[in-house]
């Protein structure tokens, strides 16, 4: 087989997540580390890592916008990054520990890759969304820190302002979801945005937009442990950058014309397959199970 | 579209992380889509293809008899066009950093201190693994 042909795979495979993900509204990169791990011969310390760097890209290149608009905001950010910088390096530390330090550590992670992916899963299936949520009363965290923000929403015609809560109830979800994203290469979308909206009562667009900002911190601290092992390997991370790149663009103009239902369902059941085939996978490669791929 | 008065904080931070990201998506990109096409990389694409299926410390055991552990690995040897691509990653990297410190000279005195920490912590992330270990080079 020409060397080119997995890299061909890889570009074409995130150029498919890229298109899928804005119109079912799960995040690119929940979907790269487990479906890679699942189909693709890479090791999964290569694939965390491409995830990482992916995760970050887009988010570097969408938070900017959204923060000049006042929907991103760095007096939620900060307080929470302080906490999970913290965990998410932790996460990347114990991640690539655990694979060099024992013969089947690949097999375990692979297997916890999939349990997360199917709490993933189940959060995705359950989680409302509340466009405007009604914050009666700020905690005294928030309130000393005086987290406040504006922006002007077009659907309403007017500037919306909005305070937020929970401050204290928020940081230990967020230190759970760092240590996640760091040790799987995960985007956290998934989670920070539940959070942020259903928590804290940020509107679901700061909410979504806050989110970025703070996956550009975690992820981009988590990065540097991923670099300095050697684990972000050019040709496997530039096709999938560039993949998901154009296919992000070409899925963000087809949502505004339909967002099916159907397509949600469908990305969210290959999600469950994922974490399925990755369990099995893990429990193949420790002798657990037979199977016959 | 009305105008809405965003925190100096946040613009400046939106600013520098926008001007970064370009940067390094661009150093990222080019040096990276050339070794992809054309080879001429520290690693060659043929050792990656055979051994990307093995634990990245054994990777680089059986690509260049060394154990990596630090930034040397790349930043020894930017005349390889792979290790050159890390150079944009690395930038990109430090593109949310970047934003911070420069944020902290807009933030009121609470935020000041806040930041203070999240940059403190930031850098403990980029040097620890030079603390933590001896390069293998």
């Amino acid at each position: 087989m020409d060397w080119w042909f997995w890299p061909l795979c890889l570009f074409i495979f995130t150029l498919v997540i890229g298109i899928i993900a804005p119109i079912s509204g799960v995040g690119g990169g929940v979907l790269f580390v487990p479906l890679t791990t699942a189909f693709f011969p890479f090791h999964v310390d290569f694939i965390r890592g491409a995830g990482l760097i992916m995760a970050l890209t887009s988010a570097l290149s969408s938070a900017p916008q959204l923060t000049k608009k006042g929907l991103a905001n760095i007096r939620i950010m900060a307080p929470v990054v302080i906490v999970s910088i913290v965990t998410s390096i932790l996460g990347g530390i114990v991640g690539l520990w655990i694979t060099a330090a024992f013969p089947e550590g690949k097999y375990y992670v692979t297997i916890m890759l999939g349990i997360v992916l199917f709490i993933i899963f189940v959060v995705m299936l359950t989680s409302k969304r509340v466009e405007f949520p009604e914050v009666k009363k700020v905690d005294s965290i928030s309130q000393k820190l005086g987290i406040a923000g504006a922006w002007f929403e077009p659907s309403l015609n007017r500037v919306v302002e909005y305070r937020t809560t929970n401050m204290a109830i928020a940081l230990p979800a967020f230190a759970a979801v760092g240590f996640i994203a760091g040790m799987f290469g995960l985007g956290a979308g998934w989670a920070n945005v539940p959070v942020l909206n259903l928590v804290m009562g940020a509107p679901i667009k700061v909410a979504t937009s806050t989110s970025m900002m703070i996956i550009t911190v975690n992820d981009a601290a988590a990065a540097w442990v991923y670099l300095s092992r050697g684990a972000v390997l050019p040709i496997i991370v530039i096709p999938s950058v560039i993949g998901i790149t154009i296919g992000a663009r070409i899925g963000a103009r087809l949502a505004v014309v339909a967002r099916p239902r159907i397509v949600r369902y469908v990305v969210l059941a290959v999600m469950l397959m994922a974490a399925v085939l990755d369990i099995l996978k893990g429990l193949k490669g420790l002798g657990y199970v037979q199977l016959p791929f | 579209m009305k105008e809405v008065k965003v925190d100096p904080m946040n613009t400046v931070f939106a600013r520098t992380m926008e001007i970064l990201t370009y940067i390094g998506l661009v150093l990222m990109f080019v040096p990276g889509i050339i070794y992809i096409v054309y080879g001429n990389g520290f690693v060659n694409t043929e050792d990656a293809i055979r051994y990307w299926n093995q634990s990245a410390a054994d990777f680089w055991e059986l690509t260049k008899g060394v154990k990596i552990s630090g930034y040397s690995w790349f930043l020894n040897n930017l005349y390889y066009f792979d290790c050159l691509s890390i150079v944009g990653i690395v930038l990109l990297a430090l593109a949310p950093l970047a934003s911070i410190v420069v944020s902290i000279f807009k933030a009121d005195a609470k935020y000041k201190v806040i930041l203070v920490i999240v940059t403190i912590e930031f850098i403990i992330a980029i040097v620890r693994p030079l603390f933590m270990h001896v390069t293998g080079h």
